[in-house]
């Protein structure tokens, strides 16, 4: 027993090992142009952690993961925009985004407080560190604030994905409305570098490769704790069977409620890093699509394992854009990846981590270390 | 004389002009096996469901150990110290038997007291006190959903010894067991017997001869009888109530 | 105001057929068919295509397009739908699956174009079916126009909801889905064919969505993604009318309609659907078995 659940342990530090060892490396083989592109798909990665959370330990199937992402986006894009050379040109003493000097009345005051109704909501993002307080305060209040709702009301399954799906929807609605203050469908644009310590981060330089790598491994890592506590164990047993799990004493809404916020935040912070990599926000963030296809990557790639659903976000987003190159492969690429769902949903549900996990453990037991009839009585994580 | 571990006092429920439990009280004493006999409809999975907090009920009180617990949250009611089993064994049954018994074992309920990796010297005492006792020590680190119907019901019972419950709510232990298993499971009772009160639903004559300090009969949602197993037996309006099913065997 | 009024129920109408598949197939099977405003559209294409290949009109569309866009759902119920029982969130991920696939499919002309072959109707372009004559002038009563397509739509619609109705509760068939919607296990063991009679309500909720296609490919243009944003609006009125609930659906499309239409009447189109959206978290949040289920839970 105890050696069979070691090598299971190895097994899984060796895959997570491996893994963050590889990124950090990338950078010796990959250059900056490729880096770029590889940060946004660590962001993706850190979606697939997100979901996986909620979807595979807490066996809540959130549709709208996207509104948090969206909102993590928009924060750190605000006080990016005002960093911008633009917002400094509009002949004002203080930044102007440019779309607001564009679109003001004629005769309007140039100043945050008054050139069109709700600007002044983005005074307090001229300085960035309010910017990255908002990244992670109000995806997080919005997460709660939703969970609370939904789960001390008990709505589950289905329902929720509903839920979610619909404001998702809503808030995407009220951005696109909301065009003085949003710039609507255009979204933000031209924004200025994230700056620390003096320190620029172009995305075009190593060291923002670095930022994003590194915020990935810490939210994998933690989250990979987090999921190892007791509260952890606890969730899963909910997801299993909440009524056994309030008569053993537990306040099962609680325990939903914290762990949707914390997928919630980190959805937020993968917004906000994917901000930095690619120098825009937009509604887009928020359409339905996104937050599907985050479910697909994570369905993929194992939706009960995190570093599975990160793995397979990556895997994914890397394939998908190195055959954009040419629009035909990308179409086809379209078909390809639905027909893919159907099948992993069909016939691999535990996903390219379950089959990983599979033809490990029986390697393992070639190599005499366990034997091949207990493993699929071990827990499938 | 023992302490008053539950007080039923005329709990009832209107289930918009159906009343599946009607006005029923009855005391059970500290460390008492009492078992629960009534037709099927006689209301006992309902009255199990108004003790647990399942069921909000429309008239009475539960009293457990002097303190009042009607129509509390279930987890509230849980961490007072009820423990239900249901006749459709519930356990977590994607986690190992390991995994089950460490979540039933925690002192704490909190998400942030919860937040920690390791468990404490209590928890650890009590999670191998309820290995020992439920002999369930070699199926550790399987996963709850592949074991026996036996062997599921007992994790199901050992969460409740893990989980301290004084007093436990056992919808029906022995359904669907063989003769061998009904046979552990009184010899399971019986040990736990004197330390946990417990309020069993049977209907299994000769396991509730085994384990039972007392009857209770419920009839159409009603108190229609109690005392000990020989006096139920003779009871002439328990044979009345059962007639239609050829009274009690 | 009455001609928005009127507007607004041909819309909901079109809604309505929509939503009618999603209940029956929800409620019965509980598979979620994401894939449901995919069907729609292939109902619209059959219209376009039958116009250009078979010289049909719009209306000697519509029985086609109900048979391809069943031929396509018992397919789906044949293929995936049914080795996914029980497993009701891996039929939405599925099912979503299946629309990617059969966007693309319409768009990649069933990979014609890989072939540098091109058929005319199908492609990634926009579409336009023109309707017949003499649905193109319109009569006025007093200030009242009347536009006969939007009459008719609403007429189809009507039609369709009445057979539904008496598919449902008049013939046999409409016992035995009613038994499976109740309890499936407890209708297989009455020696109901549960399997058989999923795939024909699966392809006959499919049809229904077909027939929507057609009708909207009249008055809008049609292209490959025409059906993404119709199965989150059919979803809604599903939820707000209460799943199973045939009376509760009607209701729900005809109001959640009117309100889009008079919302983006005296403000916004974006708003009007803002408006909608919250309106149906409302509902799922404090009423969630729907408006106007009348039975307790």
């Amino acid at each position: 027993m105890k050696l069979r659940l070691t090598t299971r342990g190895a097994l899984e530090a060796a895959a997570y090992g491996t893994f963050i060892l590889v990124i950090l490396l990338l950078p010796t083989v990959a250059d900056v142009f490729w880096l770029n592109r590889f940060a946004k798909y660590l962001v993706y990665g850190m979606l697939g952690i997100a979901v996986a959370l909620s979807w595979g330990y807490a066996g809540v199937l959130n549709l709208g993961q996207g509104l948090f992402f969206g909102l993590g986006a928009y924060m750190v894009a605000m006080t990016l925009k005002l960093q911008s050379e633009t917002s400094m040109q509009q002949g004002a003493d203080t930044p102007i985004p440019d779309f607001m000097a564009w679109n003001s009345q004629p005769g309007a005051l140039k100043d945050l407080c008054c050139i069109a109704p709700g600007s002044w909501l983005w005074i307090p993002f001229q300085s960035q560190a309010f910017g990255i307080a908002m990244v992670l305060l109000v995806p997080t209040a919005v997460a709660f604030l939703i969970g609370w709702s939904i789960f001390r009301l008990r709505i589950s399954g289905v329902f929720i994905s509903i839920i979610t799906l619909a404001l998702v929807l809503l808030v995407r609605l009220l951005i696109v409305d909301w065009q003085p203050v949003t710039n609507g469908f255009n979204g933000l644009t031209d924004l200025g570098w994230l700056t620390f310590g003096g320190f620029e981060f172009d995305p075009y330089v190593v060291p923002t490769y670095y930022l994003v790598a590194f915020g990935t491994v810490a939210v994998l890592l933690l989250t990979r704790l987090l999921v190892a506590t007791r509260a952890g164990l606890v969730l899963q047993a909910t997801r299993d069977d909440a009524n056994r799990a309030r008569y053993l004493g537990y306040d099962v809404a609680r325990y939903q409620v914290f762990f949707f916020t914390v997928s919630g935040l980190i959805a937020g912070i993968a917004g906000a890093f994917y901000v930095i990599a690619s120098e825009f926000a937009s509604p887009t963030f928020l359409d339905l699509t996104f937050s599907v296809s985050m479910v697909v990557w994570a369905a993929v790639g194992g939706r009960n394992s995190l570093l599975g659903a990160c793995i397979g976000a990556i895997l994914i987003n890397t394939i998908q854009a190195t055959v954009s190159e040419s629009e035909m492969l990308a179409e086809a690429w379209k078909a390809i990846i639905g027909l893919i769902f159907v099948l992993v949903v069909l016939f691999l549900p535990r996903g390219i981590a379950g089959l990983a996990r599979d033809i490990a453990m029986r390697l393992a037991a070639l190599l005499g270390r366990g034997t091949p009839a207990a493993q699929p009585l071990q827990k499938s994580e | 004389m023992a302490q008053n571990a539950l007080v039923i006092d005329g709990i009832g429920v209107d289930f918009s002009g159906f009343k599946a439990v009607d006005g029923f009280s009855t005391v059970i004493e500290e460390g008492e096996v009492r078992v629960l006999l009534g037709a099927n409809g006689a209301g006992k999975t309902t009255l199990m469901d108004l003790i647990s907090g399942k069921t909000k009920s429309t008239e009475g009180s539960v009293h457990l150990f002097g303190r009042e617990i009607t129509n509390l949250e279930e987890h509230q009611i849980a961490q007072a110290g009820v423990g239900r089993k249901f006749q459709i064994p519930s356990v977590f049954r994607d986690l190992t038997v390991r995994e089950n018994l460490i979540v039933a074992c925690a002192r704490q309920p909190s998400v942030l007291g919860n937040l920690r990796l390791r468990r404490n010297a209590a928890e650890r005492r009590r999670f191998d006190e309820v290995v020992e006792l439920t002999a369930l020590g070699d199926v550790l680190d399987r996963v709850a959903g592949v074991l026996s119907h036996g062997q599921t019901q007992w994790l199901e019972l050992g969460m409740l010894i893990g989980q301290g419950a004084r007093v436990m709510l056992l919808d029906e232990p022995t359904a669907g067991m063989t003769v061998g298993e009904t046979m552990k499971t009184a010899a399971l009772i019986n040990r736990l017997r004197g330390d946990y009160t417990m309020l069993v639903v049977e209907h299994d004559m000769a396991f509730v001869r085994e384990i039972a300090s007392k009857i209770t009969v419920m009839h159409l949602g009603k108190h229609l009888a109690e005392g000990r197993v020989e006096q139920i037996e003779q009871n002439p309006a328990v044979r009345e109530a059962y007639l239609g099913s050829g009274g009690i065997h | 105001m009455a001609d928005t009024l009127f507007i607004g129920l041909s819309l909901a109408s079109i809604l309505l057929l929509v939503a009618l598949g999603l209940s029956i197939i929800f409620g019965s099977m509980g598979v979620i068919n994401m894939a449901h405003g995919e069907l729609a559209m292939i109902g619209a294409y059959t219209a376009v295509l039958s116009g250009i290949y078979l010289h049909l009109n719009l209306i000697a569309a519509i029985p086609l397009a109900f048979l391809v866009t069943a031929g396509v759902g018992w397919l789906i119920e044949r293929l995936v739908i049914r080795h996914l029982y029980k497993r009701i969130m891996d039929t939405l991920l599925a099912t979503w699956g299946i629309a990617l696939l059969l966007q693309q499919a319409i768009r990649l002309q069933f990979g014609a174009t890989f072939f540098g072959v091109n058929i005319p109707g199908l492609g990634t372009g926009l579409q336009n079916v023109s309707l017949p004559a003499f649905f193109q002038q319109s009569w006025k009563i007093g200030d009242f126009v009347i536009q006969p397509y939007r009459s008719f739509i609403i007429l189809v619609t009507i039609a369709l909801a009445v057979a539904t109705w008496a598919l449902l509760y008049k013939t046999r068939w409409g016992i035995q889905v009613r038994a499976i919607m109740r309890n499936p296990e407890m209708a297989a063991a009455c020696g109901i064919d549960v399997r058989k009679v999923s795939s024909m309500t699966f392809a006959y909720g499919s049809g229904l969505a077909g027939v929507a296609g057609v009708l909207l490919a009249g008055f809008k243009t049609v292209s490959p993604e025409m059906g993404a944003t119709l199965v989150v609006d059919g979803f809604m009125v599903v939820v707000v009318g209460g799943v199973g609930s045939l009376v509760g659906t009607a209701a729900a499309a005809g109001i959640l309609g009117e309100i889009n239409g008079i919302v983006s009447l005296v403000s916004n189109d974006i708003l009007a659907r803002a408006v909608v959206l919250a309106l149906v978290i409302g509902v799922i949040m404090w009423k969630p078995t729907g408006l106007f289920n009348f039975k307790g839970r």
